[in-house]
């Protein structure tokens, strides 16, 4: 019963969250100040009739998650939440650390995380420095695209 | 005749040796995402728009369509070999190609798949071709209100087609259209929705959309899903033993199917393409039930009938051409490859609409011969070049693949404009595809919005700005009125009667 509840916790979170997300939208429509009228149907009019229909459409979802027994959703929950933090981590780097080295370290946690090569660390680093220069030779040799170097070296 | 000798022109810009190169390649690429399960010809292509900067628009726009042409196609093989459609649009060649294959008759089956998408693929293009100026004149003839009531019913159709979740392909639809709304405004020169920061008065661009719809939140659900080595295992690949000579359909087979269930399968995937946002999935789906319904052998399906792949195959290669249709006169996609092609059609200055074909035929012919092509010449070569080692090729590791997709995923949208923003706005779609892609929300749906928003918007205050504000324009424009009684039409058959058969598009809906 309880793990019923949390379940269906669970698949009204999105729900919710898109409710207070539009509803952010709807306060910034009315901030809007158009320069000339045009009438009903101006900069504001299909912001707002957007929301409104997502609005309705989140009501009847949100009914319709109270009434289900859906138990769709199952699956590893640290492995995306990891997934997002190394992205994350990777994008904050990318420019301080240069190209090379800050994928070597992305590629390296995804092949940690996606259990690549486990138990063969040496392995697991050497695939990892072909996967960088791989990228690193088609982004920068094929198609000529400066990448962001660490120190002007790599 | 002008038209005629530029597509013939566009056959020999294909011939030029870099050109073709960028085909082949495009082939295989699109061979490769089609067949390994999870992966799409859509994320390939999603992956190749920030490239495309890099490229001219030609081979960019060729390689487009082989791997919209292939990924297509190869998503029958695993679908066959190992009973896992590669695409959603192999569903129903999953059902009967994995009895044949496990009649020992798998081989067989492949050459029925490559036969039924050569035939499907080359007629779509050849449609394509020959109805494109036809189309292009009747686009003429659509004035602004006829636009707005043309993209209104586009976006109604994205919501309805996802028939048991139409409430969540409307708020995907919504999101959207509110994310297109960030920016500039339509008509008036303010911003709108940039909550402060000068990063979004400009607009969100389509690229982190697609790479983030497509790629990031891919990585996310494979993540999500791993259990574990996620390698299709060997035994599996082992037992999927094919030899070449296997693969050629005989003339007898050919003959049962009849030449009537190839043309009508392909009119009905072309049909459907046009159609935005039903896709490759719906025209497999629609040509499989009714060849099954006017089959001499109904008993047969479900337990490996020749006929069924061979519908399927067909309509899904066909819906290829179709959806062109729709993306190249109106803007308006026809399915996602085609959503993401207008952003490599927009990246490059290029503008749908009919002057793209009077003006530039030049540049969009090429990529019409590469879909002709793909279908004709490179679909049964791969085959029989690629077909014994088809499930070895697919059991590449995960691990390496998916890190692989998510470099070319980041990199690829810094490169296009060096921004982090970009990067980050990125992932921040990924993240919110991957949420509404696990409860089943169609994100495909969200991508289209967001093109369609502004468009709609446009038009529909165009519309009422040029007849003082009065509504009544929509209904007394004879081509508004006419979409408009076509959404009613839709409307009736696909939401209120509701066809026996719903349920099945929507749990293929990615």
């Amino acid at each position: 019963m309880v793990m019923r509840e949390m379940r269906w916790r669970k698949r009204l979170l999105l729900p919710l969250f898109l409710l207070v997300l539009t509803t952010i939208y709807v306060v910034a429509t009315f901030r809007i100040t158009p320069q000339f009228s045009e009438g009903l149907v101006g900069p504001r009019f299909l912001p707002l009739l957007a929301a409104l229909l997502t609005y309705a459409a989140l009501v009847h979802v949100i009914r319709r998650e109270l009434a289900s027994d859906d138990e769709s959703g199952k699956g590893a929950f640290w492995q995306p939440v990891a997934v997002v933090l190394a992205t994350a981590a990777y994008i904050a780097l990318f420019k301080p650390f240069g190209y090379s080295l800050a994928t070597l370290l992305y590629v390296y946690a995804l092949f940690h995380i996606f259990h690549y090569q486990q138990g063969r660390p040496l392995r697991r680093l050497l695939y990892a420095i072909a996967v960088t220069a791989v990228f690193y030779g088609l982004f920068a040799l094929v198609f000529g695209i400066r990448l962001p170097t660490l120190l002007d070296i790599i | 005749m002008d038209f005629l000798l530029e597509l013939l022109q566009g056959f020999a810009t294909l011939a030029r040796p870099d050109v073709l190169a960028y085909m082949v390649l495009g082939f295989i690429i699109g061979t490769f995402f089609g067949a390994v399960p999870g992966l799409t010809s859509v994320l390939a292509i999603a992956l190749l728009l920030p490239i495309t900067y890099s490229m001219d628009v030609v081979p960019a726009l060729v390689m487009c369509a082989a791997i919209f042409m292939s990924g297509m196609y190869a998503g029958s093989i695993t679908a066959t070999t190992i009973n896992i459609p590669g695409a959603p649009s192999s569903m129903m060649t999953a059902i009967e190609g994995y009895a044949l294959m496990k009649k020992g008759e798998g081989a067989n089956a492949l050459g029925h798949a490559a036969l039924g998408s050569m035939i499907g693929g080359s007629l779509g293009a050849l449609l394509l071709m020959v109805l494109m100026p036809l189309a292009a004149k009747a686009s003429l003839l659509i004035q602004t209100p006829g636009k707005f009531s043309l993209v209104l019913f586009a976006l109604v159709v994205i919501v309805i087609v996802q028939r048991d979740a139409i409430a969540k392909g409307l708020i995907a639809t919504m999101l959207g259209v509110m994310i297109a709304t960030i920016g500039i405004d339509v008509m008036q020169p303010i911003p709108r929705f940039n909550f402060g920061t000068e990063m979004l008065v400009e607009g969100i661009d389509m690229m982190p959309i697609i790479i983030g719809t497509f790629a990031i939140s891919e990585v996310l659900y494979q993540a999500h899903q791993n259990h574990g080595d996620l390698r299709i295992s060997l035994s599996q690949a082992a037992s999927a033993t094919i030899r070449r000579r296997d693969f050629l359909p005989s003339f007898a087979q050919i003959r049962e199917i009849g030449i009537i269930t190839y043309l009508k399968s392909t009119l009905l995937g072309y049909g459907i393409g046009i159609l935005p946002g039903v896709g490759g999935s719906m025209a497999a789906f629609v040509a499989y039930a009714d060849a099954k319904r006017r089959s001499r052998r109904p008993d047969v399906y479900g337990n490996g009938s020749r006929e069924g792949i061979a519908a399927a195959e067909t309509a899904n290669n066909s819906m290829c051409g179709g959806a062109f249709v729709p993306m190249l006169m109106f803007g308006i996609p026809g399915d996602p490859t085609t959503a993401i092609v207008l952003g490599v059609l927009v990246i490059n200055g290029l503008q749908p609409g009919p002057r793209l074909l009077e003006t530039q035929t030049d540049l969009i012919a090429p990529m019409f011969a590469s879909l002709f092509v793909s279908a004709l010449v490179l679909i049964p070569l791969t085959l029989f070049l690629l077909g014994p080692w088809f499930v070895r090729i697919v059991s590449i590791p995960k691990g390496l693949l998916y890190a692989c997709i998510a470099v070319v995923a980041l990199v690829g949208s810094y490169v296009a404009t060096f921004s982090i923003f970009q990067m980050a706005l990125a992932l921040l779609f990924g993240i919110l595809a991957f949420f509404l892609r696990q409860q089943n929300y169609p994100t495909v749906s969200l991508l289209l919005g967001f093109i369609l928003g502004p468009d709609l918007e446009q038009y529909l205050r165009r519309s009422l700005s040029l007849s003082d504000g009065n509504p009544m324009v929509f209904l007394t424009s004879p081509d508004s009125l006419f979409f408009l009684a076509l959404l009613a039409v839709f409307v009736y058959f696909m939401a209120i009667r509701r066809p026996k058969q719903a349920g099945i598009e929507g749990k293929t809906t990615v």
